[in-house]
Parts: structure tokens; sequence; C-alpha cells
């Protein structure tokens, strides 16, 4: 009960069961420098949801029916890159947690996490810095760090599609709803992970990964 | 025994009757028909023999009537020139002569055995125990007739069928005869006899291979037909087991899916519902009950069992973060369970593949991680995934004792129902599936063509682009 906080911190909650959303809401409500400022379904509504309530802080669920939560993660990132996002998952395994990271998420909590440890999490992200839960830590220390760097994520390979069919970065930008520079960001990204300079060449790494069909 | 091969018996044991009935019905027909001719022409040869001998006589007859017209009963010149007049009528031949008794059987012409004349024959016997002689002068003083009887040809020496007739010159009581060796009617009638036996013999044989040969085709087609159908019904057997094992999969994927989507996240709101409401109680400054404590325990346990069941129906990491991740969490965990290092290469994409094949490849590095940890005894496991080439391959390896080994303590184990499952499932999927093993280890190899899922990631993007618009 922080009540030295000028502004409470602004949450959204992502997650596809509203009993859980009120579930949480209701533990949450009992602190007083958080406030619960959106909610929604489905990563493909975050990014609108975003846009209108601004969170500081967005609990994110991953398993959800259209767009995963890692997927709305990146696209989140894209348009507010200091909006922190905290992992709120049913799943457990390190591979979960390594790909949130990279997708830019701040922390990674479970789902059966008890709320004032929910809360803390949020007050650590919301600070800048990284929250992982007791086991999660401890499961991301167990797990030799194998080099995934070269691993595109959801997002760039999206884009790398989008690329390999042809369509410039205005087009691109277009049709994802986000600024062009952030698309040759994108680009720029793919390029140095995938270790390929030039466009022919990554069309041709596309359709020989199977990403596009080559027909 | 299967339909078919009913079917083809029944049609030889057919073919087989109808053929025995027609070589019998035949053979049956050939010889009635073939005595019947050879009676026909025996009886017409013999006539025209008759006719033939009953000219030579008159021609005899003839010859002689300008002196047996004008002769006396008894009158020894006339007979001597009528005897040498008859001598001298050959034909035929050496065969064809006349020959000429007395009413009492001595013998008064023979051209081919000269020195019987004078001889009396009345009592000779021929093979047959006949009084030839005797017979023949009977035939005469009768009005002249014919008779068969067994005699010596005079061209080979040898004892032939003879037809002779035999007339009377009633004014010197002398019996005159000539005869024909019948062997050329024989000949004639074997020769026969032979054509009709040759075209007989060639009908059965007509018969019987008509037979052999359509016994032959039912059982080729038969044959043929059989292992079609068994082809078939093998691949058919195959895809209804594939079938089976990807409803199965979807099923357990679903049940799985409704579990940790449905159940456990009803459960997660029920635990903040109980937390909210310690809080609630605590904020009235009111301690927390007991039931209450106990409850939120067993809801926690209650939510780790679904999940751990959920996770062992179908993993969800599959779903979300594709074969990569999966297979690294496995990889993992099964490091930490055995102790076998496991290294693993992936590709930098990732999500690439539909679900039946995602959950196909998974199901074939679980099996093989089980394999390796129940038999192998390996120190160091790699897992491998790589798209290159227009091929999907997932190599799996270790350094174990390789299945030569393990073979001859546990044979079924490894070469079993697991591993040919598999490379059911791999070859399902237009892919290809590859065991070896030598005792440095075992190599796991299963591909899949990229046209499998090429198309598979965009079309997966098409909805989601679709409402984020």
């Amino acid at each position: 009960m922080n009540t030295l906080s000028p502004s409470p911190i602004k949450i959204m909650l992502v997650d596809d069961h509203p009993m859980v959303r009120d579930g949480l809401s209701a533990c949450l409500s009992f602190y007083d420098d958080i406030a619960i400022v959106g909610a929604c379904n489905d990563g493909t509504e975050v990014l609108q949801t975003a846009k209108q309530c601004l969170p500081d802080v967005i609990l994110m669920d991953i398993s959800m029916p259209n767009q995963n939560g890692l997927e709305a993660t990146e696209i989140i990132k894209e348009t507010f890159p200091d909006t922190k996002i905290l992992i709120f998952s049913m799943h457990e395994s390190s591979e979960f947690v390594k790909n949130a990271v990279q997708a830019g998420a701040s922390g990674y909590i479970l789902k059966d996490t008890d709320s004032e440890e929910v809360y803390q999490a949020i007050k650590t992200v919301a600070q800048g810095k990284s929250y992982f839960g007791s086991n999660i830590a401890q499961m991301l220390l167990a797990s030799p760090t194998n080099p995934s760097n070269e691993r595109l994520t959801a997002r760039e390979q999206m884009i790398l599609s989008h690329i390999a069919t042809g369509q410039s970065s205005k087009a691109i930008a277009h049709t994802l709803d986000i600024s062009v520079r952030t698309v040759e960001a994108h680009r720029r990204n793919i390029k140095s992970k995938l270790n390929i300079d030039n466009l022919a060449e990554l069309v041709r790494y596309a359709i020989e990964q199977g990403l596009v069909n080559s027909a | 025994m299967p339909f078919s091969f009913r079917i083809q018996l029944f049609a030889v044991i057919q073919v087989i009757l109808t053929a025995l009935f027609t070589y019998i019905f035949v053979t049956n027909e050939y010889r009635d028909l073939s005595e019947q001719n050879v009676a026909t022409l025996e009886a017409f040869l013999i006539e025209q023999k008759q006719q033939e001998l009953k000219n030579y006589t008159e021609i005899a007859k003839a010859s002689i009537q300008h002196i047996y017209a004008g002769a006396a009963k008894d009158d020894p010149v006339a007979q001597e020139l009528v005897a040498n007049i008859l001598s001298t009528l050959i034909y035929d031949g050496h065969d064809g002569y006349f020959f000429v008794y007395d009413e009492y059987g001595t013998n008064i012409v023979l051209p081919t055995e000269p020195y019987r004349v004078g001889q009396n024959y009345w009592d000779l016997l021929n093979d047959k125990g006949e009084p030839t002689i005797q017979i023949l002068i009977e035939n005469a003083k009768n009005g002249g007739d014919f008779y068969r009887y067994p005699w010596n040809q005079p061209s080979t020496e040898t004892i032939t069928e003879k037809l002779s007739y035999s007339d009377f010159l009633p004014k010197w009581g002398w019996m005159m005869g000539t005869g024909v060796y019948l062997d050329n009617v024989q000949q004639q009638l074997i020769s026969v006899q032979t054509a009709i036996d040759e075209h007989t013999d060639n009908t059965r044989f007509i018969i019987l291979f008509v037979a052999m040969s359509s016994i032959f085709v039912i059982f080729t087609i038969g044959t043929i037909l059989h292992f079609t159908q068994k082809k078939e019904s093998d691949k058919q057997i195959d895809q209804l087991g594939q079938k089976i094992i990807t409803l199965q999969e979807d099923e357990q994927r679903h049940i799985s899916r409704e579990l940790h989507d449905g159940i456990v996240q009803i459960l997660v709101s029920i635990k903040y519902s109980l937390e909210a409401t310690g809080k609630f109680l605590a904020h009235q400054n009111v301690e927390k009950p007991v039931p209450l404590i106990q409850a939120q325990t067993n809801l926690s346990n209650a939510i780790t069992d679904i999940r751990r069941i959920s996770h062992h129906l179908h993993p969800r990491i599959l779903d979300e973060l594709g074969l990569s991740d999966a297979m690294e969490a496995l990889g993992k965990e099964f490091s930490e369970r055995t102790n076998i290092a496991v290294t693993i290469t992936k590709p930098a994409l990732s999500k690439l593949l539909p679900d039946h094949i995602n959950i196909t490849l998974y199901r074939v590095v679980q099996e093989s991680l089980m394999n390796i940890e129940k038999h192998a005894q390996a120190t160091k496991t790699s897992i491998d995934l790589a798209i290159m080439d227009n091929w999907l391959t997932l190599t799996i390896r270790d350094n174990g004792i390789g299945m030569y080994e393990m073979n001859e303590n546990e044979p079924s184990l490894h070469s079993g129902i697991g591993t040919r499952n598999l490379a059911e499932r791999v070859k399902y999927h237009r892919g290809q599936f590859k065991l070896s093993s030598s005792r440095k280890g075992t190599t796991v190899v299963a591909k899949i063509p990229r046209s499998a899922f090429a198309h598979h990631y965009t079309q997966k993007q098409e909805p989601i682009l679709a409402e984020s618009i």
C-alpha cells in the first residue's frame, strides 16, 4: 500500500478468460497504487485497446485463440516501446520464457502465482526491471542458454514472409499498420540474424525453408 | 481361405471336369467312329477283291473255253493244254495265280510250287484248323464261292490271310480257283486306323492343352488379382490406421485444450476469487478460516494435476511455439531425467508445419528418446532439425551400443510396434523414415518433403492479418 506514489500504475489485462480477469481484478483492487485501466480478449485486439487506455504495464496471457501473447507483445513493443509487458501464463517451460524475452517482455509469471507476487511483479517491471517468478528464475538458471539469437521472432518471420511474396516496406507497413521505419528495423534485424544481405537471397531463403510456397 | 481363392478353386474344378468329360466323350466317339469306318472300309475292300477274283476267274474260263468246250470227259491232251494255260495266268506280281485240284484233292496246277503237282492235299489243314482243299472243292461244286483262310504268300514267304474263289469244271471234276492275299487290305485298314488314332490323339492333346492353359490362366489371373487386392487392402488398412492415429491425436489435442484453456482457467479464476475473499476478510480484520486455506491448497493441487494430464495428452508448446521449441523442451526434460547430454540444432524459422506433421515428428523424437533411455546406454544424443534441398530432415543420433546389442537381449522392443508405427506415420505425410544402427550408436532419420508444408505458414497468417487490418 504505497500511498506515496503520486499516480497509480496503469494496468491492462489481456486474457481470453473473463473469469480469470475478474478474479485477478478482484485481488488487485486491494492495492491502491495500481489501477486496471483496460482489458481485452485476444492478441488481435491488444494494440487497439492499448491505444485507448495507454497502460504502463500489460499483463499478457500467451494462449489465446487468434494471435498469441508473444506475437501481441512484439506488436505492442513496436508502437509502445516503453510499455512493459508482464507475461501471465499457464505455460511453465523455459522455451516460453525465452520466447517471451525475445519478444520484448519484461517479466514472466505463472497464472497460479499468488496475487501478492503478481503485485510485486507489476511493481518491478513498472520500474524498468525484469521480473521472473521464483520457479521460472530457477528454470532459466538450470537450462543452458542455447544461443538462440539467430532465430527470428514471430513478427520478424511474418515480415519475412511478406518480403518474400514481393511486398515493399511501404506496403508491409500499410498492411501491418506500423511505420515504415519499424518495418525497416525488422528488415535489418532479419538480415543480420540470417546473415543475408540482399533481397534475392532473402526471398530464396524463405522459399527454401518452406515459409512461402514457391508456386 | 480367402474368397478369391475359393472362386479360383471352383473355376479350376469346373475346367477339369469339363475337360475330363470332353476327353472321355471324344475318345468314345472316335473309337466308335473308327470301328465303324474300318468295318465299312473292310467290307468295301473285300467286296472289291471278290469282284476282282470273279473277273479273273471269268477271264481264265474264257481263255480255256475253246479247248474245254470241245474236249472229251477223259481227254489228257486237252487237260494238259488247259493246265498249261492256267499255270501261265499270273497277275498281281507273283501272288496272283490259278490253282487246280481234282475233286479228290490231288494237285493239277500250282505255278508257284510246280513240284507239288500230282500230290494229294485232301487232308491238308490250314492254320485255322480247316481242311482248305476240301472247302475249296466244296465251294466249287456248289457253283462257286469265296473262302478266307491263312495261306503262305509266295512273295513274302509268310502266312497271310487269303481270299480265294473256286469254280468247278464239271466235265473233268476239276476245281479251279484263284485267290488274293489280303495283306494290302490289312495295311490299308491299319493306315486308316492309324490316321484316325493320330487324329484322336491330336484332339486329346488339344483338349488337354486347352484345359491346362485354362487352369494356368485362371491361376495366374487369380494370383495376380489376389495380390493386387491384398496390396490394395493393405494400403487401405494402413490408411485407416493412420486415420485412426490422426483422429486420436486430434481428440487428445482437443481434450488437452479443453482442460488447459477451459477447466484450468476456471480453476485459476476460482483461485483468485478465494484469494480476494481472503484479502477481503483481512481487510475486515477477520482471520483467514482454515477451510479457505485448505480449499486454496487443494485447488492448487488440482490445477497442477490437470495441467500435467493436459500436457501428457498433447504438448501445448507444439501449438504455441512450434516443433523446434517443443523438441528442445523434450530434450531438456530428457537430459535432466537421464543425465544423457542432448544437443539440439534447429532452423531459424518456426511454426512452419501443419499440426499433423508437427505431432508426428514430435512423436518420433519422443519415441526415439524413450528407446535411447531404455536400451541404448548412450551418454550423448543429438537432435537436428534442418530444412534443405526440398526436405525437412529430423535426425536423432546417439552414441549408444546400437540396435544389434539391444536385439540380443530384447529383440521385440526395438524393431517392434513403436518404430514401425513411426515409420508408417512419417510415410503417411509422404515422408521417409530410416533407422540405422551400428555398435557406435543408432540414427533415426525422418524426412518430410517441403511440398507437404510450404503452403502452411502463409495460409495460417491470412485470417490473423484479415482481422488485424
